[in-house]
């Protein structure tokens, strides 16, 4: 009798011996994650975000998810970094290292006294990283918010299916770690970092709507999906030199747009993919190598698109292929112009300055700010480069007396009081001597969108 | 008992004077419009019945009603005179810009019918003072011959709207009549009018959920737009592409005296104007040597009449201000284009399309007028099969760049004849992409 009891012990016993392990495990690997807080400021507001971050080397470098960061805000207007422990009450003040342009990561870094208490998730690295297998057992940590000290807390959950997206994504059957932290297997090796954004789709019914009206949910807190190590862990060391993240590789072919596979069947291209090029952007690579709009590339380097799904993946696909390389570098492009094959030897540029570069000023009087006009309003406006000039309302203060003149943020600013304005100094001069006169009691804007203009008398007060 | 207070009735009426006559031929001249029209937004062609009032004009039955009940589209019209008896018609012209149209009743069937109809005549809208009382005579709901009376609350009222017409432009030429005399929907058409039954204007419009704010189209305009219609079948109207805006207050700044000039808020790109050389920011002090005066809005839409009357293909001379410098810019004018294409549907492909007009490429910055705007796609049809949707512009099929609205037919007949897949190039938002139609 005693016996059998024992034997029906055993297998739960081992089974408990098995968990056992995990909360040793747990325990190692909280010191890979943390979590991030910083003030984006604005012309009129002082925001507080939050991000989860995963350790990834010795000197407390971390890495946050791309979306953590507003993609209009620029880098000067992101301040007091701090970096908390799970479970910590205390932040450690950071600094922001800038964002990488293939991975999106945005690096930060934490000063000495917490940098050693933490331990990279490099560590925690198989010497070969392989992809969890179909129905695997992962886990992860998720961290509660501030008021609560970012306590950390348990997921686990298993693998339901994995897609190249194009990255080798896996998606699990529930929630295994918050978006931007590690994702572990049973024996603790690292398989993956948790991607942030990634929807389910629901039926929303109410009171009112009956019928039901689809709704896609997006968990902030924790995510279900996570790119696997192989995506992960030769990439770390993509340290941006610069907070821009320069230098950034340019090739202008724009409005990339995937081929579905009926219209790949009726051009004759089976088992790969192909996008069209809606527009060769002026001056730059591709228009200098001869690309033209409407050329549906088929093949970078000899090595043809690969089919992805959905279709629009393989857009991704081509951009990162670009992204991967440096200003400089050589891409030939195979493409489909019309009924005959081409190849188009490229030489990568260096990308025109971006609009977070773009010298940027704050007029509180007339509540605007005007930033400078960059390559990529040229090809936003639709005109050509000869013509680039003025600048762009960045921001414009709801009812101050800009907003109330009728300016939108993005118009472009032409002329300033019936005088063309050529350069961002001769705009600012104009706007800062406006601005300084109290005698100044009103002045005109002559301002552009969506290619109709508008005269604008700003009342100052 | 009944015909002594029908006879009181008629002593009531004729003790209010001179309305009785001129308004009770009036009466007689107010019809019910019954229409029925094709609308191609869904991929499939169908047809919308709607209902408006109308107000006969002439002895040889000419009918004037809004622009918005009676179209091109109509493919059947349905006139109830005011003896309950029901006439075909058919319509002469119509022009969206100032939302009206002109109908013909079918004389042949009236006259073997043996029906009887009166007219009705113009008044002179410029002698409308504000608080006058008027009447709305028409079909609100449904509701055949429902007079209603209000005053004249505003008669010099501005309002443009690119869209007011089923999607065509409207108001840019002309100014309207306000009133409190309640218009509701079937109104659209009928006359409104003085005591003594005279038209002064058009009613047309009102604002939803709005109390009493209704908006006619003043008479002086429609009589014009009439014998245009009658004459033509259509208004042909001269376009050089300045987008005008009221001085109001800019005086100072442009250092001109008050009450003189227009600002030129826009330019069209590509327009006579442009080409000419005039830049927004400019102020029209002048056209072939006569002054302008656009110190308010009400004062543009008479300004920019003032252009649109001129011949198309004359020459135009305009004074133009410019920082400290005056001087004058010769524009040829063009002729004036809706927005609105011509639509069709093929409907084997469950696609409606748009033909692109300048003005929609313009508003939506394509280099050109090439293509046809996807209005509409039928669920479960090739091209909604294949991802087409409204809003695309399919600029190529079978790699033929497609210029006219008679290409895209030839290829949907091709396809009717002999189903085959069809390579779709089309554009949202400047993004290519590549659709292939199949049976």
């Amino acid at each position: 009798m005693r016996f059998r009891i024992f034997l029906l012990l055993l297998p739960l016993v081992s089974g408990l011996a098995r968990a056992a392990d995990l909360p040793a495990l747990w325990a190692q690997r909280l010191k890979t994650v943390v979590a991030v807080e910083f003030y984006t400021e604005t012309e009129t507001e002082r925001r507080p975000t939050v991000a989860y971050g995963t350790v990834i080397d010795r000197h407390g470098t971390i890495i946050l998810p791309p979306v953590t960061v507003n993609p209009r805000v620029t880098p000067s207007q992101l301040k007091e970094f701090k970096v908390y422990r799970a479970g910590g009450a205390n932040g450690v003040p950071a600094a922001y290292l800038g964002q990488d342009a293939l991975t999106g990561w945005h690096y930060v870094r934490v000063e000495a006294p917490l940098s050693a208490e933490l331990e990279p998730i490099t560590d925690f690295a198989p010497a070969k990283p392989q992809e969890p297998a179909m129905a695997e057992d992962v886990w992860g940590i998720g961290l509660r918010n501030k008021d609560e000290d970012f306590q950390p807390y348990f997921l686990m959950s298993r693998v339901a299916l994995i897609q190249g997206l194009p990255q080798r994504t896996a998606i699990a059957l529930q929630e295994v770690a918050g978006p931007g932290l590690p994702v572990f297997n049973r024996a603790g090796e690292f398989v993956g970092l948790a991607v942030s954004s990634f929807g389910q789709s629901f039926v929303q019914f109410s009171r009112l709507d009956r019928s039901g009206t689809p709704v896609v949910l997006v968990n902030v807190e924790e995510s279900s999906a996570f790119q696997v190590a192989a995506e992960v862990l030769p990439y770390l060391g993509r340290v941006p030199t610069n907070v821009f993240g320069r230098p950034l590789a340019w090739l202008g072919a724009n409005g990339l747009q995937p081929i579905d596979p009926e219209v790949a069947k009726f051009l004759h291209l089976e088992n790969q993919s192909a996008v069209v090029v809606s527009e060769v952007l002026e001056g730059s690579p591709a228009e200098q190598a001869g690309m033209k709009a409407r050329d549906i590339l088929l093949a970078i380097d000899g090595q043809p698109l690969p089919r992805l799904k959905p279709d629009r993946v393989v857009v991704a696909y081509v951009e990162r292929e670009i992204e991967r390389r440096v200003p400089g570098a050589t891409m030939t492009l195979t493409v489909l112009r019309g009924d005959a094959r081409q190849e188009i030897r490229c030489v990568l540029g260096d990308e025109p300055k971006l609009t977070n570069e773009a010298e940027r000023r704050y007029f509180d009087r007339i509540g605007l700010t005007a930033r400078e006009f960059v390559y990529a309003d040229a090809v936003a406006l639709r005109v050509r480069t000869s013509a680039m000039g003025g600048v762009i309302a960045h921001f414009v203060k709801p009812n101050g007396p800009a907003g109330v003149a009728g300016l939108h943020t993005d118009d472009w600013i032409k002329e300033i009081d019936g005088v063309e304005v050529k350069t961002f100094a001769a705009a600012a001069g104009k706007l800062a001597e406006i601005e300084a006169d109290p005698a100044r009691t009103e002045f005109v804007l002559l301002v552009s969108r969506g290619g109709e203009t508008a005269v604008l008398r700003v009342k100052l007060r | 008992m009944l015909r002594v207070s029908l006879l009181g009735l008629a002593l009531a009426v004729s003790a209010a004077g001179s309305m009785s006559r001129g308004f009770n031929q009036l009466l007689g001249a107010v019809v019910r419009i019954d229409v029925r029209e094709v609308a191609f937004e869904d991929g499939a062609k169908r047809f919308n019945a709607s209902i408006g009032s109308g107000v006969i004009l002439s002895a040889d039955g000419l009918i004037l009603t809004n622009a918005h009940v009676a179209s091109p589209r109509a493919v059947e019209l349905s006139v109830t005179l005011s003896s309950l008896e029901r006439v075909s018609a058919r319509l002469v012209g119509w022009d969206h810009w100032t939302d009206l149209a002109l109908l013909q009743l079918d004389l042949a069937e009236v006259k073997r019918r043996g029906l009887k109809f009166s007219h009705a005549e113009f008044g002179d809208s410029s002698k409308l003072y504000v608080g006058q009382t008027v009447y709305a005579v028409g079909t609100p709901f449904g509701l055949t011959r429902t007079a209603t009376r209000g005053i004249i609350s505003n008669n010099d009222r501005y309002f443009e709207d690119s869209r007011g017409v089923n999607g065509y432009e409207t108001g840019a030429f002309n100014t309207w009549l306000q009133t409190d005399a309640a218009i509701n929907p079937g109104n659209s058409g009928g006359p409104l009018v003085t005591e003594d039954g005279k038209v002064i204007g058009i009613s047309s419009r009102g604002y939803l959920g709005a109390n009493n704010l209704g908006f006619a189209i003043p008479a002086s305009t429609a009589k014009r737009v009439v014998e245009g219609l009658a004459r033509d079948g259509a208004i042909t109207r001269s376009y050089i592409g300045l987008v005008p805006r009221e001085m109001q207050d800019l005086e100072t700044f442009y250092s001109v005296a008050l009450n003189t000039g227009m600002l030129v808020a826009s330019v069209d790109p590509g327009s006579p104007a442009a080409r000419a050389g005039l830049r927004p920011g400019d102020i029209l002090l002048a056209i072939n040597g006569e002054k302008v005066d656009g110190r308010f809005p009400e004062q543009l839409p008479p300004i920019q009449n003032r252009i649109a009357s001129t011949p198309v293909g004359e020459k135009l001379r305009l004074t133009v201000k410019r920082g400290a410098q005056t001087r004058d810019y010769v524009v040829v004018t063009e002729k004036l284009e809706s927005r609105v294409g011509e639509e069709w549907v093929l409907e084997k492909w469950g696609l409606s399309v748009r033909k692109v007009s300048r003005t929609f490429a313009r508003e939506n910055q394509l280099d050109d007028a090439t293509g046809v705007f996807v209005i509409g796609v039928q669920p479960g049809f090739p091209a909604d099969v294949a991802g087409l949707s409204r809003g695309d512009v399919i600029t190529k099929i079978n790699q033929v760049p497609i210029i006219t609205l008679d290409q895209v037919k030839a290829f949907h007949a091709d396809y009717e004849k002999k189903p085959a897949p069809v390579l779709v190039e089309a554009q949202r938002n400047h993004q290519v992409s590549l659709y292939v139609l199949k049976p």
